[in-house]
């Protein structure tokens, strides 16, 4: 009877995986080559942003959180409060002719201590 | 003062050592002195990790920053209370709560228990004392907040987004839950250990559980209402997985204490039982571990620090000691009674255990993929929204049919007939209500629709149980009172309920608008017309307020207005989003108004989200708490006849 | 100083035990024998029994049980709880 549920369970589990597909990658900037579907780009933003993303596109550069491998970024959506130069952000996109294109509303700030959430989705 | 801290934790260190190998060579070679004192090393450590804690509290009021730890989260200007609260708002702090609270459950369980069960209480001492020596250790060697240094003149400060009233009750909620999960662990591993296959340890800890499970599940919805009402993005859980970490425990303890009535009742599902309580700690731990360690992307996680490994290899340890010890007391274990039919109460508990343990564990799965897709695939990835959506959904949908269903079948076997009587009110009024809400528009979301058709039929049953009951036993306070697990367990049920209605209703059936807006423009969103009026600032004690004026208005008729904005404060040099909420009491719906991006020259992206039944979720939480006071409340008929059971024991 | 005191109090909490008996008639842990547990079994059983017949009754009277399935589930439960009592009570 138990052995029945969990085989139900891997079932549909298995269902899921298969129709949605295995997760979306976590990469830095310097493992961006190579990856063309859709990937959750996670590093430190750098150099000076412009724009707010909502009339003009956010555009700023991301950088390993530990190197030096920047890719420039374009964003359209919420872009959260705590957003800055130096604070470790996670973004959805793809790479579009060597600029990294943000799926909107995906952009998140890490923050730098616990407890503090600052999400914007 | 610091010396003084350090030396009172290396105390508690010491004391939890003479707990464990001393408790369990007591217990093993049956001496009742020994064992006694083993317990009152567990006393005692609470009161040396309680001055510890004294220490560290003093030095954060007074705002003493040769503390290293006081210096990171606290600074000259920060008010009293939220400097208090920095106990737990950093790494250090958070464990030595971690030892207190723990501490505390475990000399509350030896001074409760020693008297009634002295060979369960022997062997459940060490238990206690191990998961001690671990907290202890990571304080005195790993994680110590009495580091000290030359003070600097001024600290860092509290994070702008701690410093409100939740910070004060979520996070210790949380840990009474969390730590609180120890004690049913250490009892069975106790009662495992000294080969008592009868259920006193069940007895003994079915309160600690409950107590435990409630104080879990409100700091969570503490939690959900902080992210709602003050970080302001419109939503309340986001799936991270923090979030996750308290999740997990709190649904493996549910399904507990369901399957804990059926050993009760038929003495079927030892094991499963146990493997529960074994479950519910590792999560407990492992929650605590993903807070910490950093290995997972989370908003919440602390950069990498030390702590990742122990706690990794302490998780471990305990798994797989808990699960060798019930390896060997299997033959034990085994109990003759089997299911007698698929249509039956305990069945129904069943079903009920295996859809939430199959949901803690596809969300297990889902907050584990990054760590393990990285050790097979060498990249990291993450599992989004839609998967979590996905299983609450396929599980949560069926366990609420479940909750409804339960109450109406009998024990052991129910018959089609019966099952029919009992089952035709409920089922009939969800049908009407299901056309109902079909024909005001509800198809647009069929998991919704379902959700809300599921509901309906909950609500009915458990109104008609106590209706019937009342009729069998003729007052309704009598049957209450002499039910009042049950009773009490089917005001939570509604509880359930209110909350799926809330989810379902914010989820599926809302909507939202964005559009950057002038001084005089407006947008709709829902029925609603929001119109930007204008934009002022204000000075406060840490921060500027930056707010802008909106009507909200409904069928031509302003009914509120909302200042949405931004909180810039000095000292921290952050900007925090201050959401605005209008609730509509009538509509049962909030109007929720984000000022996204202001521009220096006034114009603002706003963004605005209707959210119907919103606070259905809110509410709750204190139906969640009524029924869980009432299941909590001592029965003394019962404890009379449980005293005369043992007292055959003591014989 | 103070952390002197607080490990001194520690050790004294931990010797209480010996110190309030020094020379006891018994130390010995009470562990339960086989025929105490099995006693212990038998009185759960008793009172599961017993609690599973009131909760038939409850059942039936709120219309959950079907008369035909009350009556034969009584016997059972009546038979079990008889069966535990008898085995409680002590041998002649």
């Amino acid at each position: 009877m138990i052995a029945l549920s969990i085989a139900a369970v891997l079932a549909v589990f298995i269902l899921y995986t298969s129709a949605f597909g295995g997760g979306t990658p976590s990469i830095s900037p310097s493992q961006l080559p190579g990856h063309n579907g859709r990937v959750s780009l996670v590093g430190k933003v750098t150099g000076q942003p412009t724009g707010d993303g909502h009339a003009h596109a956010l555009r700023f550069r991301l950088r390993d959180r530990d190197g030096s491998a920047s890719v420039p970024v374009v964003y359209r959506g919420s872009v959260p409060d705590l957003f800055k130069s130096g604070r470790e952000v996670v973004v959805d996109g793809h790479l579009l002719n060597g600029t990294f294109v943000g799926v909107r509303g995906t952009l998140v700030t890490k923050c730098p201590s616990k407890y503090a959430p600052a999400k914007n989705t | 003062m610091a010396d003084l801290g350090r030396a009172a934790l290396f105390v508690s260190l010491g004391l939890a050592l003479y707990a464990t190998i001393v408790g369990a060579w007591a217990a093993r070679a049956g001496k009742r002195r020994l064992a006694d004192s083993a317990g009152n090393a567990l006393l005692a450590a609470l009161g040396s990790t309680a001055v510890a804690a004294a220490v560290l509290v003093a030095a954060l009021v007074r705002h003493d920053f040769s503390f290293v730890y006081v210096a990171q989260h606290t600074s000259t200007e920060l008010p009293t209370g939220y400097s208090i609260s920095a106990f737990w708002g950093g790494q250090e702090g958070s464990l030595l709560l971690w030892l207190l609270v723990l501490t505390g459950y475990a000399g509350a369980a030896v001074l409760l228990n020693r008297r009634r069960a002295p060979d369960l209480v022997a062997w459940s001492v060490p238990v206690l004392g191990a998961v001690s020596i671990f907290f202890a250790f990571m304080l005195v060697a790993v994680s110590s907040p009495f580091a000290t240094q030359t003070a600097p003149a001024e600290g860092e400060g509290l994070v702008p987004s701690l410093q409100n009233p939740y910070m004060l009750a979520h996070p210790p909620l949380l840990y009474l839950g969390y730590v609180g999960l120890t004690v049913p662990f250490a009892f069975a591993i106790g009662a495992l250990l000294a080969r008592r296959t009868d259920e006193r340890w069940i007895v003994a800890t079915r309160r600690w559980t409950l107590v435990a499970w409630t104080a879990l599940g409100i700091g969570q919805l503490l939690g959900a209402h902080w992210a709602y009402v003050e970080v302001g993005w419109g939503g309340y859980y986001a799936w991270d997985p923090v979030e996750n970490a308290a999740l997990m425990p709190w649904l493996a303890a549910t399904a507990f204490l369901h399957s804990v009535m059926i050993q009760e009742k038929r003495g079927m599902l030892k094991v499963w039982n146990v493997l529960l309580v074994i479950l519910a700690f590792c999560l407990s731990l492992f929650g605590t571990f993903l807070t910490r360690s950093g290995v997972v992307t989370s908003i919440h996680s602390f950069t990498e620090s030390p702590l990742g490994p122990w706690f990794l290899g302490f998780i471990c340890a305990v798994t797989v000691g808990s699960l060798g010890l019930v390896f060997l007391r299997l033959p034990l274990l085994r109990s003759k009674t089997r299911l007698e039919s698929l249509v039956s109460r305990e069945a129904a508990f069943l079903y009920n255990n295996l859809l939430l343990v199959a949901l803690c564990l596809t969300i297990l799965w889902g907050v584990a993929f990054p760590m393990l897709s990285e050790l097979v695939h060498g990249e990291s990835r993450t599992v989004g929204r839609p998967y979590y959506d996905f299983f609450l959904r396929t599980f949560g949908l069926p366990l609420l049919l479940l909750m409804g269903i339960g109450p109406l079948i009998a024990w052991r076997r129910a018959s089609l007939r019966s099952l029919g009587r009992m089952f035709f009110w409920p089922a009939g009024i969800a049908v009407v209500v299901g056309a109902i809400l079909l024909a005001l528009g509800a198809g647009s979301s069929t998991p919704g629709l379902a959700a809300y058709t599921f509901c309906a039929f909950v609500l009915a049953s458990i109104v008609l149980e106590f209706v019937r009951g009342t009729r069998a036993v003729g007052s309704f306070t009598q049957l209450v009172g002499r039910n009042r697990r049950r009773y009490g367990g089917y005001i939570v049920h509604a509880a359930i309920v209110l909350l799926a209605l809330g989810v379902a209703g914010s989820g599926a059936y809302g909507s939202s608008t964005e559009r950057k807006l002038s001084p005089g423009q407006s947008l709709e969103v829902g029925g609603y017309t929001l119109t930007y009026r204008s934009l002022t600032q204000q000075r406060a004690a840490n921060h500027v307020a930056v707010r802008a004026a909106v009507d909200v208005s409904r069928g031509g008729e302003v009914v509120a207005r909302v200042e949405p904005g931004k909180n810039q404060y000095f000292a921290e040099d952050q900007v925090s989003n201050e959401m605005a909420i209008y609730t509509n009491w009538l509509r049962a719906e909030d109007v929720d108004v984000i000022a996204d991006q202001i521009d220096p020259g006034g114009a603002i992206y706003f963004k605005a989200l209707v959210k119907p039944l919103v606070n259905l979720i809110w509410l709750a939480g204190l139906v969640f708490l009524a029924g869980a006071l009432v299941a909590l409340w001592p029965d003394a008929r019962e404890q009379r006849r449980l005293a005369t059971r043992y007292a055959l024991v003591e014989a | 100083m103070t952390a002197a005191l607080v490990a001194a109090a520690a050790v004294v909490l931990v010797a209480v035990p010996f110190l309030r008996e020094p020379a006891p008639r018994d130390d010995s842990l009470r562990e339960p024998r086989e025929a105490t547990k099995r006693t212990l079994a038998l009185a759960e059983e008793r009172d599961r029994a017993l609690a599973a017949l009131k909760e038939l009754e409850f059942d039936h009277r709120t219309g959950k049980l079907s008369d035909a399935d009350y009556r034969e589930l009584v016997g059972t439960y009546r038979r079990r709880a008889a069966a535990a009592l008898q085995g409680l009570e002590p041998a002649p």
